[in-house]
C-alpha cells in the first residue's frame, strides 16, 4: 500500500515538475515583453524623469534585464543566432533555468517582476483568502451532494424534476452562475443584499470585531454559493447513479427482506459501496476549485489566488505564474494522497490486499 | 439538433448576412440602448455602442470555428495515441536500424554540430536494412514503450486544471485564433485517449482480432482496419461533450479577457460588458441563452442512441 502510494506520488511529482519547467521555458522565451512591462511600472513610479533618448531607454532596459536576471542564457544549451550556420553552445550552470531550479529546491520561488515582493509571500497572502473560500465551498458541496443523493435514491416524487434541474445546472459554465448571482443579489436595480466588491479595501477603523466578521461573511456568501452550486450537480449525479446501481445488488435485496426501511438500506448498506467513485471525484475537486476560484475571484473582485494568477497572466509576471502552477500541483499531490487514504479506509478489499 | 444546425449555419454565413451594423464598430449615437429601441439595433447595443445582434452572430462564428476543429483534432489525436497505447502496450518493437535512422533524422532536424556524423549513421542504418532485406534475416529490435509515453504525457497534462494551464501558457506565448486552437487541441486530448485506450484493451482480446493476426495481416493493418473502428465507440458520446466543454472554456477565457485578441467578437466577451453596465440586461441575457441552449443540446446529442435495429 505505502509503496503504491509512494510511486503514484513520485510520478505525479515528476509530472508537476515537467509541466512547471515547460511553462517556465515557454514563458521566459520572450522575456522582452516582460521587460517592457516592468519598465512601464518603473517609469510610472518616477514620472518626472522620463528616458527620452534611445540610448537611455536601452540602458534602462539593460538595467531591468540585469535586475531580473534575464541577461543570462535561458537553458543549459542554446542555439546560436547565426542564421547561415546554426550552432549549439553549452552555457554551463550559469543560466536562468538552473538558477530557478536551485532556488526552488531551497524553497525560494523568486521575486515578482512587478513589485519586487517575494512570490511566496504574495501566494501566501492570496491563499489566506482563497483557502476559506474554496474549502467552505468544497465542504458545503460534498455535504449537500451526500444529503441530496440519499434522498434522490429513495425515488421520491420529485426525483425527475430535480434530476433535470441538476443536468441543466451542470451544463452552465461557472462564470454564468457567478454573474447571475452577482446581477441578481448585488445589483442596486434588483436586490442589493450583498456587496459586489471591496473586500480588499481597508476596513473602517471604528468598527469592532463582530462587524468585521459580518462584513467578511457578507462578502464571501455569493462566491461560496457560486462555487457550491457548480460543484453540486456532478457529485450528486455520480453518487445518485452509483447508489441506484448498488440498490439493485443482492445484498440490498437481502437487507430489504430483513424488514429494513429504504432509508436504512441506503444509509447503512449501499452508501459505503457507492462512495468509492465519488472519492475520486472529491480528490479531483480540490485542484478544480482552484481553477474555479480564477473565475469567481475575477467576477467578485476578491484578492485571492485566482485573481493573482489571472493578473499575473495579463501582466506577464512569470515568477508568480510559475509559482501558482507549482502550488496547484501541490494541491493535486495532496488530493491524490487523501484519495488513497480514503480508499484505504472505505474499502476493506484494498486493506486486505496490502 | 435544430438549434445546433442554426448556429452552424449562422457561423458559416456570418459575413454574408444582411446585418444593419458591423460587429466591432461603435455607434456612439446609441450607447447602451435597450432592444427594439430607435436606431434599428434589434437587440440593443452595449456600453460602447456596439450592436448586440451582430456581435452574437460573429461570436457564433468564433465559437464554431474555434471549438469544432479543436474538439475534432483533439479527439483524433487522442484516438490515435490511446489506440496505439492500448493495442501495443509497452511491447511494440522497432528494428534497430529504424531507431538509428530516426535518431539521425532528429540530429539533422535540430542541426547538432557535425552533420557528417548524422549522415554516416543514416547511411550505416540504410545499408544494414538493405543487407538484411537482401539476405532475408531477422533484425534485432528494441522495444518502444508506447503505453508509458502516452499515459505519462496524459498524466502530466492532467495534473493541472485545464483552465489554469491554458491561462498560464497564453500569458507566455501570446495568442491568435490559430494559436489558441493548437493550445486547446494539445491540452484536451488526454480524455479521449484514456477512453479509447480502455476500450482497445477490451477489443484487443476479441476473437476477430486474433483471427486477423492468425491470417497473417501485419500489425499496423490489424490495428487500423480491424481493432480501431471498434475501439472508437465511446467517442460518439465523448465528442459532443468535448465540444461543450471547449465552448465553456472558450467563453470563460474571453470573459476573463485572456484568450482571444480584443477585436474578435465572442459570447464571453459580450457577457463581460455587463459588468461595466449592470442595468443592460440584454447584453447578458442573449449570449447566455445562446450558450446554454448550445450546451444543453450538445449534451442531449451525446445521450442520443441510434436504435438497435439501425446500428
Amino acid at each position: 500500500m505505502s509503496r503504491l502510494v509512494f510511486w503514484r506520488l513520485a510520478r505525479a511529482g515528476l509530472a508537476i515538475w515537467t509541466l512547471a519547467s515547460v511553462v517556465f521555458l515557454l514563458s521566459h522565451r520572450d522575456a522582452g515583453a516582460a521587460v517592457q512591462e516592468a519598465l512601464a511600472e518603473v517609469s510610472d513610479v518616477q514620472t518626472d524623469r522620463t528616458a527620452t533618448t534611445s540610448a537611455e531607454r536601452l540602458a534602462a532596459q539593460a538595467a531591468v534585464r540585469e535586475r531580473l536576471g534575464l541577461n543570462m542564457p535561458l537553458f543549459y544549451i542554446s542555439q546560436g543566432s547565426n542564421q547561415q550556420e546554426p550552432t549549439w553552445q553549452w552555457n554551463g550552470l550559469h543560466n536562468q533555468y538552473h538558477q530557478w531550479a536551485t532556488g526552488l529546491l531551497h524553497g525560494d520561488l523568486g521575486t515578482s517582476y512587478r513589485n519586487g515582493q517575494p512570490v511566496a509571500s504574495r501566494l501566501g497572502a492570496a491563499l489566506s483568502f482563497t483557502l476559506p473560500l474554496t474549502g467552505t465551498a468544497a465542504v458545503l458541496a460534498i455535504l449537500a451532494a451526500l444529503a441530496l443523493a440519499q434522498r434522490l435514491a429513495a425515488s421520491p416524487w420529485w426525483q425527475r424534476p430535480v434530476r433535470t434541474l441538476l443536468v441543466t445546472v451542470h451544463a452552465l459554465p461557472l462564470f454564468v452562475v457567478a454573474l447571475v448571482l452577482l446581477l441578481a443579489f448585488a445589483n442596486p436595480d434588483a436586490f442589493a443584499w450583498f456587496p459586489a466588491y471591496g473586500l480588499d479595501q481597508p476596513a473602517d477603523v471604528g468598527s469592532g470585531t463582530w462587524s468585521q466578521i459580518a462584513t467578511y461573511l457578507m462578502h464571501m456568501a455569493l462566491p461560496v454559493s457560486a462555487l457550491t452550486i457548480t460543484a453540486i450537480p456532478e457529485l450528486t449525479l455520480q453518487l445518485d447513479a452509483a447508489l441506484t446501481q448498488e440498490l439493485h445488488a443482492d445484498y440490498a435485496t437481502t437487507a430489504r427482506a430483513k424488514g429494513l426501511d429504504e432509508g436504512a438500506v441506503i444509509r447503512h448498506h449501499a452508501l459505503r459501496n457507492a462512495l468509492l467513485p465519488t472519492l475520486t471525484q472529491i480528490a479531483e475537486l480540490l485542484p478544480a476549485l482552484v481553477a474555479g476560484a480564477v473565475v469567481v475571484e475575477v467576477v467578485f473582485a476578491l484578492p485571492g489566488m485566482g485573481r493573482l494568477l489571472a493578473e499575473a497572466a495579463a501582466a506577464r509576471d512569470y515568477p508568480v505564474l510559475v509559482g501558482g502552477i507549482l502550488l496547484t500541483g501541490a494541491a493535486r499531490l495532496l488530493a491524490l494522497l487523501l484519495a488513497d487514504l480514503f480508499y484505504f479506509w472505505a474499502d476493506p478489499r484494498i486493506r486486505w490486499q496490502s | 439538433m435544430l438549434w445546433l444546425g442554426l448556429v452552424g449555419l449562422t457561423a458559416l454565413l456570418a459575413a454574408a448576412l444582411p446585418l444593419p451594423y458591423a460587429p466591432g464598430v461603435p455607434d456612439l449615437a446609441h450607447v447602451a440602448e435597450p432592444p427594439f429601441g430607435a436606431g434599428a439595433h434589434w437587440l440593443g447595443t452595449d456600453a460602447l455602442g456596439r450592436d448586440v445582434l451582430s456581435m452574437l452572430v460573429f461570436g457564433a462564428r468564433t465559437a464554431v470555428l474555434l471549438t469544432l476543429p479543436a474538439a475534432v483534432l483533439s479527439t483524433l489525436l487522442g484516438a490515435l495515441a490511446g489506440g496505439a497505447a492500448g493495442f501495443w502496450g509497452n511491447k511494440a518493437r522497432l528494428a534497430v536500424p529504424y531507431w538509428l535512422l530516426a535518431g539521425a533524422g532528429a540530429w539533422w532536424a535540430v542541426r547538432f554540430p557535425g552533420v557528417g556524423v548524422g549522415l554516416a549513421v543514416a547511411a550505416i542504418s540504410l545499408g544494414w536494412l538493405f543487407t538484411s532485406w537482401w539476405r532475408k534475416r531477422e533484425l534485432a529490435s528494441w522495444p518502444v514503450p508506447v503505453n508509458s509515453v502516452v499515459m505519462g504525457a496524459a498524466t502530466t497534462l492532467d495534473t493541472i486544471p485545464r483552465l489554469v494551464l491554458v491561462v498560464a501558457v497564453t500569458a507566455g506565448t501570446g495568442v491568435s485564433v490559430s494559436g489558441l486552437l493548437v493550445l486547446l487541441t494539445l491540452t484536451s486530448w488526454p480524455h479521449s485517449a484514456r477512453l479509447v485506450r480502455a476500450q482497445m484493451l477490451r477489443v484487443r482480446t476479441l476473437p476477430f482480432v486474433e483471427a486477423a493476426q492468425a491470417v497473417g495481416a501485419p500489425a499496423y493493418k490489424v490495428w487500423l482496419h480491424h481493432a480501431l473502428p471498434h475501439a472508437l465507440q465511446p467517442l460518439r458520446t465523448a465528442l459532443p461533450l468535448s465540444i461543450a466543454g471547449l465552448l465553456g472554456l472558450e467563453s470563460t477565457l474571453s470573459f476573463l479577457g485572456i484568450g482571444l485578441p480584443p477585436d474578435v467578437a465572442s459570447w464571453g466577451r459580450l457577457m463581460a460588458t455587463v459588468r461595466s453596465e449592470p442595468g443592460a440586461w440584454w447584453t447578458f441575457l442573449f449570449p447566455t441563452m445562446c450558450l446554454i441552449i448550445s450546451m444543453i443540446s450538445l449534451s442531449s446529442i451525446s445521450q442520443y442512441r441510434p436504435s438497435a435495429a439501425s446500428s
